[in-house]
């Protein structure tokens, strides 16, 4: 049995193996796997974090929400829109914004970027040469052009959304409490409009090309935890739903899950109450909310016969991208022949004391934020729990299930496929590593934390 | 009136201003840029990159030129050094510069120099060794004594390479 501080018990005393990856490659931030095995037995499975901790909890106190908008979205280059977006929903809350439909609408639009230059750098760049026998998309494209080429023709309109929207590609500026700071004219986006024709093509020839790959063999189904909404697929808004029939308001993470502090990695690790691991991310989102999916993705999905080995093989978790890469480029095209711009790009708000606390999906799976927050509407404490870390849990347990499967292969062999097995859930490393309780002891002993 | 030629210089300015000396590039480009001259201004088009990505060198059309400006780390902290963007493609030795995001550099460089019509564009890296790289750290001391050379080399390039550039033969 598999116990919750990733170890398993073991019998007599046989012959250990290590199998260690020094340094992942293919991931965003500085990991390393460590597996150690008894005779058939993981003895332990662990994805050590070693970037250095960023501390953002603390550089946000005392800053105003839309200060913290900002600040947030230096945490990734890669997912800075989820971590604007929990945020900023969280102020809302508190604060009773109403924003108008249309900002809702280019809200989920923005979103629809992120997950398209993110998934479209992870399925084509980071996790392609995994299945078809690259080291890395360089050396694959040598021989894939046509494969690289359309990766990045994807990647591209995801950061042209962005750059629409949030100002800027990376780390934009323009989301504010209440609405944008500035909202786009219709015809600002009907180039985009024409190329997204050109993605949802590329995104459902993606969907097809991944599902033809075969992966590691792997049979183990982990409790599933996204958001849910009754209309839509889930970016922004929704409740929070699991496999084991859990229901929470958006910000409600808490009351099912805690951190704790884990030797040996710069991450907080995130477990449910009563110590279970539990998987986010493409393949939670396609098994909860797999209603919610545009009926292009639907199709696409049913077409490839593979939900239910989505489910309990990660390693499929790149045909779960591919289909959520799809739906990003068919509901931005929706959202812009839809769009009416609004009469103000933002509202007024008055701030008030009180728990800004929200979740919203980012491409690797469920942010959640929580900012407590004093009458002058400035943040006094702040939590943010971002994917990566709560996956790793689910990352360790995978690794204790699936290391026994490849015991037989090369050594090299067999740790390469265990690193294959982490880039599944498209770590974001970086995201992870500003979580650490801060002690700093003075001169004199005294004890500050942050 | 006069038409103004078209940017042939595209200067990508890459790192992130709150993770010390990864803003050199940004804080040198940001205090240079006001003292060029108009005739060399108008010829450049400036993008702020935080970290490099293959899409920014497709960008770059035929006929155009690139200085990729970034702090890197493998040189001595404050040494400035000017390399040929194609001479780092493949050269474990090059300095690397600094991210921890995305692809690595030699992938991004790779990647552009096989995907892109005629490989990598024609230009430059001008990269400054940097000290430290946390959040919320200003810039180290080494780097701040050493602006005024890291833009003196980037400003030596801009004027060397606009009178190299051709100015873009087709949209990109």
């Amino acid at each position: 049995m598999h116990a919750d501080d990733g170890t398993v018990a073991v019998g007599e005393p046989v012959a250990e193996r290590e199998f260690k990856v020094g340094y992942l490659t293919r991931v965003e931030g500085e990991g390393t796997l460590e597996v150690r095995v008894r005779g058939r037995e993981v003895i332990e499975a662990r994805l050590k974090i070693f970037e250095a901790p960023r501390y953002f909890e603390r550089l946000v106190v005392g800053r105003s929400g839309d200060e913290v908008i900002d600040i947030v979205a230096r945490i990734c280059g890669i997912c800075p829109i989820a971590y604007q977006m929990s945020a900023v929903h969280g102020f809302e809350d508190l604060y009773g914004v109403e924003v108008d439909p249309a900002v809702r609408a280019l809200r989920r639009l923005l979103y629809c970027g992120e997950w398209i230059q993110s998934h479209a750098l992870h399925v084509y760049l980071l996790h392609a040469p995994d299945f078809l026998g690259y080291p890395s998309a360089l050396a694959m494209a040598a021989d894939h052009r046509a494969v690289v080429e359309q990766g990045l023709a994807l990647k591209r309109v995801g950061n042209r959304l962005i750059a629409a929207l949030g100002g800027r590609p990376v780390h934009p500026i323009s989301v504010r409490i209440g609405g944008f700071s500035r909202t786009p004219r219709r015809r600002e986006l009907d180039e985009l409009r024409r190329e997204l024709d050109t993605a949802v093509e590329q995104s459902l020839a993606t969907v097809r090309l991944v599902a033809s790959w075969d992966p590691p063999a792997l049979d183990h189904p982990q409790p599933l935890v996204a958001m849910r909404h009754p209309t839509e697929y889930p970016y922004n808004d929704g409740r929070i739903v699991s496999s084991d029939g859990l229901d929470l308001a958006p910000g409600a993470w808490g009351d099912a899950f805690a951190e704790r502090q884990v030797e040996d990695t710069h991450a907080l690790h995130a477990r449910t109450h009563d110590g279970r691991a539990y998987l986010l991310g493409p393949t939670a989102r396609i098994t909860l909310a797999a209603g919610q999916l545009h009926p292009l993705a639907a199709d696409a999905l049913a077409a490839t016969g593979l939900q239910d080995a989505i489910r309990v093989n990660v390693h499929r978790s790149i045909v779960a991208r591919a289909v959520e890469l799809l739906h990003a480029c068919a509901e931005a095209r929706d959202l812009i022949d839809a769009y009416r711009p609004p009469a103000e790009p933002r509202v007024p708000f008055t701030p008030r004391p009180g728990v800004a606390a929200w979740s919203t999906e980012a491409p690797r799976g469920l942010l959640h934020h929580r900012y407590e927050v004093d009458e002058l509407g400035h943040v006094t404490k702040a939590q943010i729990v971002p994917p990566t870390s709560q996956n790793q849990g689910a990352i360790e347990a995978d690794l204790a299930a699936f290391a026994p499967t490849v015991l037989d292969l090369p050594h090299a062999e067999a740790t390469h496929q265990m690193e294959m097995l982490i880039r599944a859930y498209d770590p974001c490393i970086s995201c992870a590593t500003h979580f650490l309780d801060l002690r700093i002891v003075g001169d004199r002993g005294e004890e500050r934390t942050g | 009136m006069s038409q103004l030629a078209p940017p042939s210089v595209r200067l990508l300015v890459c790192g992130n201003a709150d993770r010390g000396d990864d803003g050199a590039a940004l804080s040198a480009v940001a205090t240079l840029l006001p003292a060029l001259p108009a005739s060399l201004l108008e010829r450049l088009e400036v993008r702020r990159c935080g970290h490099l990505r293959v899409e920014d060198l497709l960008d770059v059309r035929e006929g155009e030129v690139a200085v990729v400006v970034d702090a890197a780390v493998g040189i001595a902290p404050g040494h400035v050094i000017t390399l040929p963007i194609r001479s780092i493609v493949g050269d474990e030795a090059s300095p690397t510069p600094r991210s921890s995001h995305e692809l690595p550099v030699d992938q991004v460089l790779g990647l552009a120099d096989a995907l892109r019509e005629g490989g990598l564009p024609e230009g430059s890296f001008v990269g400054i060794g940097g000290r430290r790289f946390g959040y919320g750290r200003p810039l180290s001391r080494s780097v701040r004594l050493n602006m005024a050379t890291f833009q003196a080399a980037i400003a030596s390039e801009l004027s060397r390479l606009a009178g190299v550039a051709n100015g873009p033969t087709r949209s990109a």
